[in-house]
């Protein structure tokens, strides 16, 4: 089921960078970094823990039961709002509400692209919950949503996402937590 | 020298050494600082107990029929036995309850008495205002009533709120900074 899995990501990817194109009017790239079944807590990330980033977490249950957490570091969060709402480069100094709203909704974006292939390839229902922001250290906000998913789950299945906006170098990151008792159920086993 | 203690890690330190941990959210960091050998331990905490996830997970399963009740008072002495068996599993490190206690054993082995050791508690936030979850809160509950239980006194704390929080804890004075995004 592994090669059903890609196909997922894959999919997701393109529609979630054509999504983002649209919306910045720059072309955007989108990787899929790193595909996982570990347990939460072993969770590493690229990004240190004391750096500052916007996060946005999103929550989806249903018949696949998860999370998805956009981080943007502060500098890329606040070249990305210049972006967004239309402001001189480099003029975005502090997250305005309009700013974190911005960013919550380029978090449903890359999410609904996500789960929307999710759902439609695995035919199962999926329900996204609205998008919670916070603005602190990554380890902070990390922490949080890995203790919570250790609380309740076992093992789960990690995606890591890294994406591009060219000709503007800046990057973000996109984590996907997946439930696997839930996910097995429905694609069969994922290890071998 | 610093040394870098992670979600879920235990570690200790000795004179001239400082304990840290960045980027502390709804976890907790637990300090046990002996002023008289200049030792002492950090734990980096993410869950309240690990019997009450135990719980949590089988809370379906449970019955109260008569019949069931030897079957589970079995079971329970199978965890008991189990959990004695694990309590070196580096997995254990992350329940406050079981840190706490392997804290006090590496320290004891070294020579601490647990009178003279000192608590400091930093951490537990919440950062996620606007949604509604009591991890933070429960760390710090559940560390706090376990030090208590083992007579021993917090003699300072920085907890709950919505912010992350660094922490460093230098083994030579005992003293424990905190350091915020602003």
């Amino acid at each position: 089921m592994q090669n059903k899995l890609n196909e997922i990501n894959t999919q997701a990817a393109l529609n979630a960078s054509t999504a983002l194109s649209k919306l910045t009017d720059s072309p955007v790239d989108i990787e899929i970094s790193n595909v996982e079944i570990k347990k939460v807590e072993q969770l590493s990330p690229v990004i240190s823990p004391e750096e500052i980033v916007a996060g946005i977490y999103l929550p989806v249950t249903g018949e696949v039961k998860g999370a998805a957490l956009l981080i943007f570091p502060k500098e890329t969060a606040f070249t990305f709002c210049d972006l967004l709402v239309k402001r001189e480069p480099g003029t975005t100094r502090k997250l305005t509400e309009l700013d974190e709203s911005a960013l919550k909704e380029v978090g449903n974006i890359i999410s609904g692209s996500y789960f929307t292939v999710l759902a439609n390839t695995l035919h199962v229902k999926i329900t996204e919950h609205i998008p919670i922001f916070s603005f602190d250290m990554f380890g902070a906000i990390l922490g949080q949503i890995v203790s919570k998913f250790a609380q309740e789950e076992e093992r789960v299945i990690i995606i890591e996402v890294e994406f591009y906006f060219k000709p503007k170098t800046f990057r973000g990151y996109f984590l996907l937590l997946l439930e696997m008792e839930k996910l097995e159920a429905i694609m069969g086993p994922l290890e071998s | 020298m610093d040394i870098e203690v992670k979600m879920g890690e235990i570690k200790g330190g000795r004179c001239g050494e400082t304990l840290t941990a960045s980027g502390v959210g709804s976890c907790l960091i637990i300090t046990l600082f002996d002023p008289e050998l200049k030792t002492g331990a950090m734990a980096h905490v993410m869950l309240p107990s690990r019997d009450r996830r135990r719980r949590t997970k089988d809370k379906g399963s449970l019955s109260d029929d008569l019949s069931s009740k030897a079957k589970r008072e079995n079971n329970l002495a199978k965890e008991e036995s189990e959990r004695a068996s694990n309590s070196a599993e580096a997995g254990d490190t992350k329940y406050t309850d079981t840190a706490i206690d392997e804290m006090l054993k590496r320290l004891e082995a070294q020579g601490s008495k647990r009178g003279r050791l000192e608590a400091k508690i930093v951490g537990g936030a919440n950062m996620f205002t606007s949604f509604v979850s009591d991890i933070g809160r429960e760390n710090v509950l559940s560390a706090k009533e376990n030090l208590k239980e083992k007579d021993i006194s917090i003699v300072g704390e920085c907890v709950g709120g919505s912010q992350g929080r660094s922490v460093e804890f230098s083994v030579s004075s005992g003293i424990v900074s905190v350091k915020v995004k602003f």
